[in-house]
């Protein structure tokens, strides 16, 4: 196999396998406490709007509890492709945040579909080259995009005094990396022996040669294949770890009652040593969570009468 | 500018709060000098204590003397990070914990929803992403593998010391847990969650929180039974005499039930209303009464006081106060129980503790906010709202609203019964912490009132005062409705400092208290319009 499609596929496999890693990670975790945070996109959509939860209700304690995924996902929908946080809240960071987003929803796309063409070959009987165009024309507005939003994000968060207190030299690197990726897929797509796609075609099918590609595109691979490697180990995780910090804790508000796991859970939790150093704590090797609630903190010691 | 890495640099002060950059108050709360002198911290405390974050204290934690007492520190809260850290010890909140430290872009898109760094004049500790990066940066260098090598690559290497703990530390008590910069964040962070984990890291490694939540709280609680120092004995001659007084005041058969078993309702009061707002219990009791209520409240350990202060620094504490509290309802088998007008009780007893509790001791929780609406919304009260004929705005506590997502049934309320009932301007569910939120109402030590009164009250302030811009003269009584106990001691502290009794005329109360004064049965007004 070609060193260029072993560099990509070790980068790919990496790349699946740290964001796997950090998955897991998240799922394993104790099930925690509750933490809700309103609105939360769940029950009656007047109610939704304003805030609002099942405990309105009265004897809320006796009423089914919606557990439809509707409501998330179309607020998620808004926050993935319009960036609705960012809109509402920072309007001078939004619309290069959102060039940047879109370069890379698009680049993915492009990346896709061209890989997937490629790997059909002879069996995709009809919409190839328009498949391929669109690709192309998605690649070019991604790279465009892309380049535009993160020199953008470069310069807010370097001049901005709300930003700029806050740059660390991991986001000048990580936005001048997206700014090279972009960059030299723009030259890629340009490069008039062989276009960026038309490469990538090739790599993906293990059908070129080293020699055979431009400067800037073999830099983009590279670029590439180092951040597929970098992306798991960076809060660029976000893109999906935002299932867990909003379904998975400021939405879960799933009453213990109702949910069939919670006393194994909670056993488990409850099961759990506590070797916190406080005095009041009385922790210890031997101690247990469950010892400790049921304690008082003060040597059992009370003045109740 | 400051930077996040001074925070460990030696300075004899980060911040000054400076009256004439605060954010502005209208007339005639507008001047540094309509301001009163501010509270100089004694020669004891500025000797023993580090005040150099901005020059107040609100836990006042002794500096060490020597090396080896600040290396010893220094230790102690190193092995607290990595309890933090630790599935076992924090079995709590380590999701949270980890995803806010883990996933935070920095792009600052949550700070200005943060009334304290917008009241401050946009002073940069007071960021609600200034501590949460100290704290992070902090996590990644102690407690990663190759923390301390990256963390001088990457241009974020903070020292931890005495000076950096003792800061972070003070800095914990600047946010009120509002969680608003929550709301407002695209990633999912939480810094108020960041924030509340840093107390927990003190109070539970090294024993150190403030005075008011610890010792003369969440302790003294679980050892006499209430946070107020009252014991079961002296709370029921307190109510005792209270029901007298009542039966004399409006003429009604006012009989408050103690440890009634297998009653309908177990009404649990913040036991502070009782010594501070005693008309607060007493309306209560006169709607459950009128209303042919089952009820009862309990005398057991921490049964007749809802507060649950671990909930804002104390897991252990937090876990104590709930399990007492579900034990006292399980021995008296009440069919649910109904926290009173007290947002913090209200969040810790039915949403952070549900998954603290065994099914035996899951007795059902509900809001007073609920359980008041179907009464007065079923015709069981004789109401006339013309009684209620004054301008009324609506505080909303954040524990029970933005946390919990009550925000109809008190309106509902207030729309039956208050002609001149208006909303604030933002409210529900993205409404302002009354600036005595996590606490803070009840924390007066050292000088640390003059900053939640100049800083963290103050959009408060400003909002309640323009909810009533038609009517701003003093002349015009208004009512701040504030259904949070709290949230009452926060707006009688800081509505006395500003004087906006005398400048405004504008008295706090709860909500309970506005459906009694609508009650056609009663003789005179149950409000009496008196500030305290």
């Amino acid at each position: 196999m070609p060193p260029l499609t072993l560099a990509l596929i070790a980068a790919i496999s990496v790349f699946l396998l740290g964001n796997l890693c950090r998955l897991v990670k998240a799922m394993l975790m104790p099930v925690h406490l509750r933490w809700d945070l309103y609105p939360i996109p769940k029950g009656p959509r007047d109610r939704q709007r304003y805030g609002g939860s099942y405990f309105e209700e009265t004897e809320w304690w006796t009423k089914s509890k919606e557990t439809g995924l509707g409501g998330e996902v179309a607020f998620m929908l808004k926050e993935v492709f319009f960036l609705r946080g960012v809109f509402e809240n920072f309007r001078a960071l939004w619309i290069w945040s959102l060039a940047l987003h879109w370069g890379l929803y698009l680049y993915m796309a492009a990346a896709a579909v061209t890989v997937a063409v490629s790997a059909m070959g002879a069996h995709l009987f009809f919409g190839r080259t328009p498949l391929l165009n669109a690709a192309l024309v998605a690649c070019l507005t991604s790279c465009t995009l892309g380049a535009i939003g993160s020199l953008g994000l470069l310069a807010t968060r370097t001049f901005n005094s709300r930003l700029k207190n806050f740059t660390s030299h991991t986001t000048i690197f990580n936005l001048s990396l997206l700014a090279a990726i972009f960059g030299t897929g723009l030259a890629a797509l340009f490069d008039p022996n062989r276009g960026l796609l038309t490469a990538l075609a090739e790599v993906a099918a293990g059908r070129h040669a080293a020699a055979a590609y431009s400067a800037a595109i073999d830099c983009h691979f590279a670029l590439v294949a180092f951040f597929l490697v970098y992306f798991p180990f960076t809060h660029m995780t976000h893109m999906y770890m935002k299932y867990f910090t909003w379904h998975g804790v400021r939405w879960d508000d799933l009453p213990s009652r109702f949910d069939e796991g919670g006393p194994e859970d909670l056993a488990k939790n409850l099961a759990r040593h506590v070797s916190w150093q406080a005095p009041h704590i009385e922790g210890g090797p031997k101690q247990s969570w469950a010892n400790v609630a049921s304690s008082t903190g003060q040597q059992e010691k009370t003045e109740h009468d | 500018m400051i930077k996040i890495e001074d925070i460990a640099r030696p300075a004899e002060r980060l911040t000054e709060v400076d009256a004439e950059r605060l954010a502005p108050l209208p007339p005639p709360y507008d001047g540094a000098d309509a301001l009163p002198p501010r509270k100089r911290l004694t020669e004891k405390a500025r000797a023993n204590c580090d005040s150099s974050l901005d020059g107040f204290l609100a836990v006042g934690m002794a500096r060490p003397q020597t090396e080896a007492e600040e290396r010893q520190l220094v230790e102690r809260f190193l092995a607290g990070l990595d309890r933090l850290l630790s599935p076992d010890d924090n079995w709590t909140f380590l999701q949270q914990l980890t995803l806010s430290l883990d996933h935070c872009a920095r792009c600052q898109t949550c700070v200005e929803a943060c009334p304290i760094y917008a009241a401050s004049g946009r002073e940069e500790v007071y960021r609600p992403t200034f501590r949460s990066e100290v704290f992070r940066r902090i996590v990644k260098k102690y407690t990663k593998r190759g923390g301390k090598l990256l963390a001088k690559l990457k241009g974020e290497d903070i020292e931890v010391n005495a000076t950096t703990i003792l800061r972070l530390l003070e800095s914990s008590y600047r946010c009120t847990l509002c969680r608003r910069c929550a709301q407002a964040c695209p990633m999912g962070v939480d810094n108020a969650l960041l924030t509340r984990e840093i107390r927990k890291l003190f109070s539970m490694e090294l024993g150190i929180a403030p005075k008011e939540l610890h010792e003369q709280g969440s302790a003294l609680q679980l050892r006499v039974g209430s946070s107020t120092g009252l014991k079961p004995r002296v709370v029921k001659d307190t109510i005792e005499f209270l029901d007298e007084e009542m039966r004399e005041q409006t003429g009604l058969n006012i009989h408050t039930p103690w440890d009634k078993p297998g009653a309908d309702v177990l009404l649990i009061h913040n036991a502070g209303e009782i010594n501070a707002w005693p008309e607060n219990p007493m309306a209560f009791a006169i709607i459950l009464e009128a209303a042919g209520i089952s009820w009862t409240m309990s005398s057991d350990l921490a049964g007749y006081d809802s507060v649950n202060y671990g909930l804002w620094y104390d897991d252990a504490q937090f876990a104590r106060v709930a399990v007492r509290q579900a034990q006292a309802a399980k021995k008296l088998g009440v069919k649910r129980i109904v926290l009173g007008e007290c947002g913090h009780a209200h969040k810790a007893s039915m949403v952070t503790a549900d998954r603290l509790l065994s099914k035996e001791f899951d007795i059902p929780r509900e809001s007073s906010m609920t359980f008041l609406r179907d009464i007065v919304l079923s015709g069981r009260l004789k109401l006339d709202p013309t009684r209620n004929n004054f301008p009324v705005t609506l505080h909303d506590p954040c524990n029970m609203v933005r946390m919990m997502g009550i925000v109809k049934p008190q309106r509902d309320i207030l729309k039956a019964i208050c002609p001149q009932f208006r909303e604030m301007t933002p409210h529900g569910a993205e409404n302002y912490c009354c600036g005595g939120g996590s606490g803070f109402a009840i924390m007066s030590s050292f000088n640390f009132e003059d900053w939640r009164f100049l800083v963290a009250g103050r959009t408060k302030l400003k909002q309640i005062l323009e909810a009533f811009a038609d009517c701003p003269e003093p002349e015009t009584k208004k009512y701040l409705c504030a259904p949070c106990s709290n949230c009452k001691g926060q707006f009688r502290d800081l509505f006395h400092y500003y004087g906006v009794w005398k400048k405004s005329g504008i008295l706090y109360g709860g909500l309970v208290e506005l459906i009694v004064n609508a009650m056609s049965d009663l003789q005179t007004p149950y409000i009496k319009w008196e500030f305290h």
